[in-house]
């Protein structure tokens, strides 16, 4: 009886076996839906123009080994810089604005790490040899980065180094605690792999440069600032020199210290003798003409001091030490501000109140430091020279490229290594397509219109195609990322004595390195979500090789991909009639 | 197996037992219970189903329509302003002649908010081509979606199963619950007249020129015009099998009746008792229950009255500008009809408002004592309140 009544009620519906390919739906649009892939803001701020999405996308897949390459393309110290780096790219973030920051300074050192304990190779990105010779002077952070690009680049190098190893301020200038020996050792290492040859105890004097002239197509002047600033005042001559003591510190001598030790200066160089005396036993007290807010030492380092226990005390200068019982008089000025400085900080004069006396047992000067001066780029006047972001190109019998602290208005590692890149450029620039286009192809390779340089687009390699529109979290589609707090690893307490110089700054394990990797939302870059395809009710967007493929025949222009994509990759234009 | 159930439970175990493959759903005050016990049979294995949490009662049935367009027996439910919001799909799904089975569990429409039982919901859907339900109590509920499939995928038209609020979707009563081996003998599964499938891709829905259309829009009347007598065929089965059935409209007491009370939905249940008392007093009371909404059962209704009759409607729901919406169906089946009974109209426990015996007793005086009806409905238990704001 169900079968029977079943058979016999009307059924009469619209259906047809007509394709409805003929309906070429795409003749309505009026918008055009595209992939363009865009900047991240992370990267738009990281002095090496590091790659950050894309190296946050590949490692939240777990692919250590091509995150680690994604680094070396543009920064040939990853392990370095994961110790060392004031990590400007986590204040770019646009994570921020949802929860926290992605940790991109402990991913870096994971993956830095994971480079060397897996013994990865940069090899793979040397170009053949194009035959020419550079010089290389100084091995600190500047010379290094500039020797690996240049090999990178098919040149032949040979780094001249004046002290007994290689590193320079990583070497000597900061203190082991930050940066561990066997990281340094193993990046340099990996530098010396590249085919860089590294001359040590080669102190390279102004008569020797026309020698080196004479044998080399090009030459680097990376030597920095390796001699402290004098404060000229009376007594002087019993304050200690700070970079002096960081440089025992690292060749081992570690003095048991007491007493109080004033240290003149607001740089990072007086933070890293404070850190390191306060280790030592003593109670460091840093003494600053300006305010705090003015130091230029990176606040992280200046906050790691003040937790520690060194103290602080702002606007007060030294005029004079005294000996007295076996002690040192600090007599102090106090200073107040009248207004600021071209740079923004404060602009300070004595104030009215009299000196004050100060008993402390050691005092350390690390005010500032000044070159060696073997050539100084403004002595070069009359050759044609190009001020360039972070390195000054000129041109004598061969192109003398000075770079690192000797040009850059800010004294970091980091903005040393982008020095050190961006001369590599501008020789081989020089040498492919001659002086005149030196600043248009750096200027065409800089990330999202900024000042960082990238390699991987100065090579015109498939990333070179992105928009230099810097991503903000309103073009981010935070439906697809839920609050995920951002997880560090716990910092280790201070130790003491020479316990303290050899501690191993913690680092992420790899399923918390992944995870805090899977927290970055790609900034305009696709992630392979596949959300246009998925989403498209026109069946129009497919997967080709090497990403996706509109069909313009049937796309409609609903724009449903790109509201839909999260990392603001896809974009809408209107037809042109 | 006898369990004590409350009424939306006994939908859930009645969709359990049909062997549902999709259910989608938005959850809505006073239906929540129904799908909740669902996707917890669905997460815990009980059910061998396919749970779509949705993001509107639009999208519900929007996902409900495309599992049945692809041959899945389908199961939806919900309430009110949710139904309101799926009323443009629910064209649809009768237009593309989906058997979709869904729980309508009668709330009031707001403004004012209002969650309590009033059935202006589910009769503003009745243009929409679905079959329209209404239960008296908790095994007729069961009783009713178990049949309600066999019925939507006989004629291929959805089946609304219309509960109400609190009244009976939230109230404990003993259900019978069957043997899943007894369902499974009085409900095969699904197969389908059409779906999508795409072996043997075709386009549905598509454009419909004016030369065809109203023979389409013909073609689901005539389907309807199938229900009555395929639900006195499945009902007839489901007798056989479970040794229970309720008829499209119920007559009580009818045959010599002076004063037939004309009520749906748990009204029925007070009303029997009321009925019961007044014949107990010698009082000539009658009870005609309408289960069956859409289709109108004209034939049935026709055949129940004779003209010396006095008909009292309670409708628990009104249509502004009109009046109460079982009498105003009523009055339209009976016109034609060579001689008519009188219909009296009242409206009564709009809302939520308890329709106690004693209002039901009031309403059977009232008829009684009257000989002609009045022109418009007569609102019953009225408050008296400032009508100012």
């Amino acid at each position: 009886m169900y079968e029977q009544a079943m058979s016999k009620i009307p059924l009469l519906i619209s259906r047809s076996k007509i394709s409805t390919e003929g309906h070429k739906t795409g003749e309505w649009r009026f918008v055009t839906p595209s992939f363009k892939e865009k900047t991240a803001p992370c990267r738009a701020t990281c002095p090496v123009g590091e790659d950050i999405p894309r190296i946050g996308m590949i490692a939240s897949r777990g692919l250590i080994k091509e995150a680690w390459e994604t680094i070396m393309a543009e920064n040939p110290f990853p392990c370095v810089c994961g110790h060392v780096c004031f990590h400007p790219c986590e204040t770019a973030c646009n994570r921020a604005f949802l929860d926290e920051s992605v940790a991109v300074h402990h991913l870096e050192r994971m993956i830095g790490e994971a480079g060397i304990s897996e013994g990865f190779s940069a090899s793979v990105l040397k170009t053949p040899s194009n035959g020419k010779r550079v010089a290389v002077v100084g091995s600190g952070p500047s010379g290094l980065s500039a020797a690996y690009f240049l090999s990178m680049l098919g040149f032949s190098c040979d780094l001249f180094e004046s002290k007994d190893q290689p590193g320079g301020i990583l070497r000597w200038g900061i203190p082991a605690y930050r940066l561990p020996e066997w990281v340094l050792q193993n990046e340099i290492l990996r530098v010396e792999h590249m085919g860089v040859r590294i001359h040590c105890n080669t102190r390279i004097t102004p008569e020797r440069i026309g020698e080196i002239m004479d044998n080399y197509s090009a030459l680097f002047m990376g030597y920095g600032h390796g001699r402290s600033v004098t404060m000229g005042i009376p007594g002087e001559e019993m304050a200690a020199d700070g970079l002096d003591f960081l440089l025992e510190i690292r060749r081992g001598n570690l003095p048991a210290m007491d007493g109080i030790a004033a240290v003149i200066g607001g740089g990072n160089a007086a933070i890293d003798v404070s850190r390191s005396l306060i280790r030592l036993g003593a109670k460091p007290l840093i003494i600053y003409r300006r305010s705090l807010a003015d130091m230029p030492a990176f606040s992280k380092e200046v906050n790691a001091a003040l937790d520690e226990g060194v103290q602080i005390m702002e606007t007060a200068v030294p005029v004079r030490i005294e000996e007295e019982d076996g002690n040192l008089m600090l007599r102090l000025q106090k200073m107040r501000a009248i207004g600021k400085d071209p740079e923004g900080r404060s602009r300070v004069v004595p104030d009215d109140s009299a000196p004050i006396n100060l008993c402390v047992q050691h005092v350390f000067t690390a005010i500032g430091a000044q070159s060696d001066g073997i050539l100084n780029p403004k002595e070069e006047g009359n050759d044609r020279a190009i001020p360039l972001s972070h390195s000054m190109f000129t041109l004598s019998k061969i192109p003398v490229i000075y770079g690192g602290d000797l040009t850059n208005a800010k004294r970091s590692v980091s903005d040393a290594i982008a020095s050190g890149k961006q001369a590599a450029m501008a020789i081989d620039t020089y040498f492919h397509h001659g002086f005149d286009a030196i600043r248009e192809r750096l200027n065409v390779s800089r990330v999202g219109d900024r000042d960082p340089l990238s390699m991987a687009i100065y090579l015109e390699t498939d990333r070179a195609s992105r928009s230099p529109k810097v991503i903000s979290y309103s073009d981010i589609n935070t439906d697809y990322f839920s609050n995920t707090p951002r997880h560090i690893p716990q910092t280790i307490p201070m130790l003491r004595g020479e316990l303290s110089f050899m501690v191993k700054e913690p680092v992420f394990s790899l399923k918390e390195g992944v995870g805090e990797a899977s927290r970055c939302f790609h900034c305009g870059i696709c992630n392979d979500c596949d959300n246009c395809r998925i989403f498209c009710p026109d069946i129009s967007v497919s997967c080709v090789e090497n990403g996706r493929r509109i069909n313009l025949d049937y796309c409609k222009g609903c724009g449903i991909c790109v509201a839909e994509c999260p990392s603001g990759v896809m974009e809408l234009e209107e037809e042109q009639p | 197996m006898i369990r004590i159930l409350e009424g939306n439970h006994a939908v859930s175990e009645a969709v359990r037992l049909a062997r549902v493959q999709v259910i989608s759903a938005y959850p809505i005050t006073p239906q929540t219970h129904i799908v909740e016990t669902l996707s917890e049979y669905c997460a815990d294995g009980k059910m061998n189903a396919r749970f779509l949490c949705v993001e509107s009662e639009h999208s519900a049935m929007g996902a409900a329509i495309a599992a049945a367009m692809g041959g899945a027996r389908t199961f939806t439910a919900t309430s009110s302003h949710g139904l309101a919001y799926m009323h443009e799909l629910l064209h649809w799904s009768t237009g593309a002649r989906l058997p979709i089975v869904m729980a309508e569990v009668n709330r009031a429409m707001g403004p004012g908010w209002n969650i309590w039982t009033d059935q202006t919901d589910s009769l503003s859907q009745r243009d929409t081509g679905w079959i329209q339900l209404y239960c008296e109590d908790g095994q007729e509920v069961l009783d009713t979606t178990v049949s309600a499939f066999r019925l939507a995928e006989t004629v291929n038209l959805p089946v609304m199963i219309v509960l109400d609020a609190f009244y009976l979707s939230h109230t404990f009563e003993p259900v019978d619950v069957p043997e899943q081996g007894s369902v499974d003998r009085f409900l095969p599964p699904f197969s389908p007249r059409f779906a999508m499938d795409t072996e043997n891709p075709a386009n549905f829905g598509e454009l419909v020129p004016p030369g065809l259309y109203m023979e389409m829009r013909r073609n689901i009347q005539l389907a309807m015009e199938s229900v009555p007598g395929c639900f006195s065929a499945i009902e007839e089965e489901f007798f056989f099998q479970f040794g229970r059935r309720y008829g499209p409209v119920e007559c009580w007491m009818c045959d010599d009746a002076e004063v037939i009370m004309v009520v749906s939905g748990t009204i029925t249940g007070t009303c029997r008792q009321v009925v019961g008392d007044l014949r107990g007093r010698g009082e000539k009371a009658g009870l005609m229950k309408i289960k069956m909404f859409r289709p109108f059962p004209a034939r049935e209704i026709r055949n129940a009255f004779n003209p010396n009759q006095k008909l009292a409607v309670v409708d628990r729901n009104f249509s502004f500008g009109a009046g109460g919406i079982f009498a105003q169906e009523l009055k339209a089946v009976l016109y034609q009809a060579p001689d008519r009974p009188r219909v009296f109209e009242y409206i009564a426990g709009l809302g939520g408002r308890d329709v106690t015996p004693k209002t039901l007793e009031t309403i059977y005086r009232m008829t009684k004592e009257q000989d002609t009806p009045k022109m418009e409905s007569v609102w019953i238990d009225l408050n008296v309140v400032d009508e100012g704001i």
